[in-house]
């Protein structure tokens, strides 16, 4: 048997290459996992590793500021990817442009604002998103 | 059969893959043959038969609801005598059968989109927003039945009735016809469509007339907080306000393009939400983001709180998150005309953008306001003036155009509403376009302040005030674009118009987008020389 929880470096290449689903699945199967896979970074690499050309510098900086990749991966991406490419069952394996991204990171600065003006408590602030984001959540309302 | 003969169908079986290549083209299908969505759901139906067999299933409905049940159960004991696959000569067959002597209405000329017809096999609900407002279909409705129908046609005459009566003065038929209003209001769906947005106009009709019918009422006046609160929930029920935001906030953005200090002046701050994305994306800008300065106008505080204070510290907190050197001030101010240039601070080595939301038309009213405003406005120097106003005349001097324009407006704003989003947050964002509807029909003078005007008028009041056009970029096009496809609702459209962009419900804009620069007035050392 090879035990991998040993070899952390090998078990985060694995980490790296899956979806946002099987990663919240992954933070189940035990404590270490779940503690690697909260590690922002992660995220990160989920979020933006399909971007041509990859994000500029200061990015990483206004992401923490902001929340943290996991925060705007949940809140912002994954609904956003999701409903510009409606239809499809692969929701992360697509290439994002430069503008999707900067119209997902606006977004994700609303909804942090809205949580300040909210009062107060931002810092680790709930895992539902703001009001202004739960319209993407909505389920899809077409041609009913 | 050589590999390129045409008649071959592709679901014929032929082996030969060159052939089901060449067959298969890219072009539409010629309208006389079946509509291939139909054909999937098991119907065959003519492209160019389409507007003729919804017509006449329509009028089937419509038999079918009006006969005697005892008709209909006999039709329905007996077997089944025609095949309905072939849509036209099955409803043509089934009316013929229901002895209907009643002439079946011409089919008006609608845009064949197939889009709307795809409903047909679940809902047979012909009443798509696409319909010619000559239909009355400007107010459209979900699944009515034909009797529900009739009814909201007509609340519109009555409506149209009672204004007329309102403005010729004729005060004692105007309240005959609004007991009548509310009676058909009683016979309507009040929850959607129609019955709700008559409900918001009967409403202001009746306290016109009951109140003031030659002065206007004044509306009340409510907190500063619970206006933001209002203004908030139209925030989030609709997207008006975020392609507003969105956009001014793109075309500052390249208007600041290279600038170190720069000074945007926000003639309706509210909660500052336009701004988060704005100071976001001047910190991720390539070398890095400049001083802002944010000067946000807003109406004095009427609670105790210091509104504009409190929005500008959480602005600043944000910034200071992102890195942004930021400073922010405060102007109070009831009405933009008692706004001085001299509050605004403004330093002649910084980048300067105004941004107005929804408020130019607030200056329309009596007197000059507008003129003076958009005097100082050029003295600033802007590198960019932004405006964004709704796309429609509620400033004509006829009280009945006023109502007729604002009925169909709202109407068209109401629809685009109900296909969207949940409960709660829509009855607050209702309430706050409810105001603006009170404003139109029921004020006049200085407290009418809802003066909408059409983008063409404002291209014409800017440029000769001394404003040139500045486009918005495909930039901020494909940005609004991509906003709308995040929504529910599909049915909104962007529009470019001259550099211009609207956002609108099906053909109808609603809300327009355009941006200005200063021409700088000839100095008068070079005059008159």
């Amino acid at each position: 048997m090879f035990p991998i929880n040993d070899h952390v470096d090998l078990l985060i290449e694995v980490l790296q290459r899956l979806d946002g689903r099987s990663l919240g699945a992954a933070a189940c199967v035990c404590r270490q996992w779940c503690s690697i896979v909260r590690n922002d970074s992660l995220w990160e690499h989920l979020c933006f590793r399909q971007l041509s050309p990859p994000p500029s510098v200061g990015t990483r900086s206004v992401v923490l500021a902001l929340g943290g990749y996991r925060r705007l991966y949940m809140v912002c991406v994954r609904p956003v990817v999701s409903r510009l490419k409606a239809g499809e069952s692969e929701v992360v394996r697509r290439v994002w442009n430069q503008r999707e991204m900067e119209l997902t990171l606006s977004l994700f600065c609303v909804e942090y604002y809205e949580r300040l003006l909210g009062g107060g408590g931002v810092v680790g602030g709930g895992e539902s998103p703001a009001k202004s984001l739960k319209f993407l959540c909505q389920a899809v309302n077409v041609g009913l | 059969m050589g590999p390129y003969d045409s008649s071959i169908s592709p679901a014929a079986g032929s082996s030969n893959s060159s052939s089901s290549a060449c067959s298969s083209s890219t072009k539409p299908p010629p309208p006389d043959q079946m509509d291939h969505l139909l054909a999937g759901a098991g119907y065959k139906v003519r492209s160019n038969e389409l507007n003729q067999v919804a017509e006449r299933l329509q009028h089937l409905e419509t038999v079918m609801v009006k006969s005697l049940p005892v008709d209909i159960s006999e039709m329905v004991n007996d077997a089944v005598y025609y095949n309905p696959t072939d849509l036209a000569s099955w409803v043509d067959s089934l009316l013929t059968e229901l002895n209907t002597n009643v002439t079946v209405p011409e089919p008006v000329p609608v845009n064949t989109d197939l889009s709307d017809l795809h409903e047909f096999p679940s809902g047979m609900n012909v009443y798509g927003s696409n319909h010619a407002p000559e239909m009355h279909g400007e107010f459209s409705q979900q699944a009515v039945t034909p009797l529900e129908e009739d009814v909201s046609i007509r609340l519109v005459h009555v409506l149209m009735t009672c204004a007329e009566a309102v403005q010729r003065g004729d005060l004692s038929l105007a309240s005959l016809l609004i007991d009548d209003l509310q009676a058909l209001l009683g016979r309507v769906n009040s929850g959607c469509g129609i019955g709700k947005v008559g409900s918001f106009f009967v409403d202001a009709l009746s306290q016109r007339v009951v109140n003031s019918p030659e002065n206007g009422v004044v509306q009340v006046e409510l907190t500063a907080y619970e206006n933001e609160i209002l203004y908030h929930h139209y925030y989030e029920a609709c997207p008006y306000l975020k392609f507003a935001h969105f956009t001014a906030n793109q075309a500052i953005l390249e208007a600041f393009d290279g600038q170190d200090c720069v000074h945007v002046i926000d003639f309706n701050l509210m909660q500052g939400l336009q701004w988060p994305a704005l100071i976001q994306a001047l910190a991720l800008r390539p070398g890095g983001p400049p001083l802002l300065r944010l000067t946000g106008i807003g109406p004095p505080s009427n609670d105790g709180r210091d509104s504009l204070r409190e929005i500008g510290l959480k602005l600043a907190e944000l910034a200071r998150s992102v890195n942004v050197r930021f400073a922010f001030r405060g102007v109070a101010a009831s009405r933009l005309d008692d706004v001085k240039p001299w509050m605004l601070q403004v330093s002649p080595k910084e980048a300067v953008a105004v941004n107005s939301i929804m408020q130019l038309h607030k200056l329309l009213g009596p007197g000059p306001p507008i003129d003076l405003v958009l005097d100082w406005i050029r003295d600033l120097n802007p590198r960019i003036l932004m405006v964004v106003e709704q796309e429609s005349n509620h400033n004509q001097p006829e009280f009945l155009d006023r109502f007729t324009e604002s009925l169909y407006y709202y109407s068209t704003m109401f629809d685009s509403l109900d296909a969207c989003t949940a409960q709660p947050e829509k009855s607050l964002a209702e309430l706050y376009i409810q105001r603006e509807i009170c404003n139109v029909v029921c004020c006049e003078g200085s407290a009418r302040v809802e003066r909408h005007e059409p983008l063409v008028r404002w291209r014409e009041r800017l440029t000769s005030a001394g404003f040139a056009p500045l486009h918005l970029g495909s930039n901020a096009f494909k940005q609004a674009r991509m906003l709308l496809t995040l929504f529910s609702a599909e049915g909104y459209s962007v529009e470019e118009n001259e550099g211009c962009l609207t956002l609108g419900w099906h053909s109808r804009p609603l809300i327009a987008a355009s941006a200005w620069q200063a021409i700088p007035k000839p100095s008068p050392a070079t005059m008159g020389r």
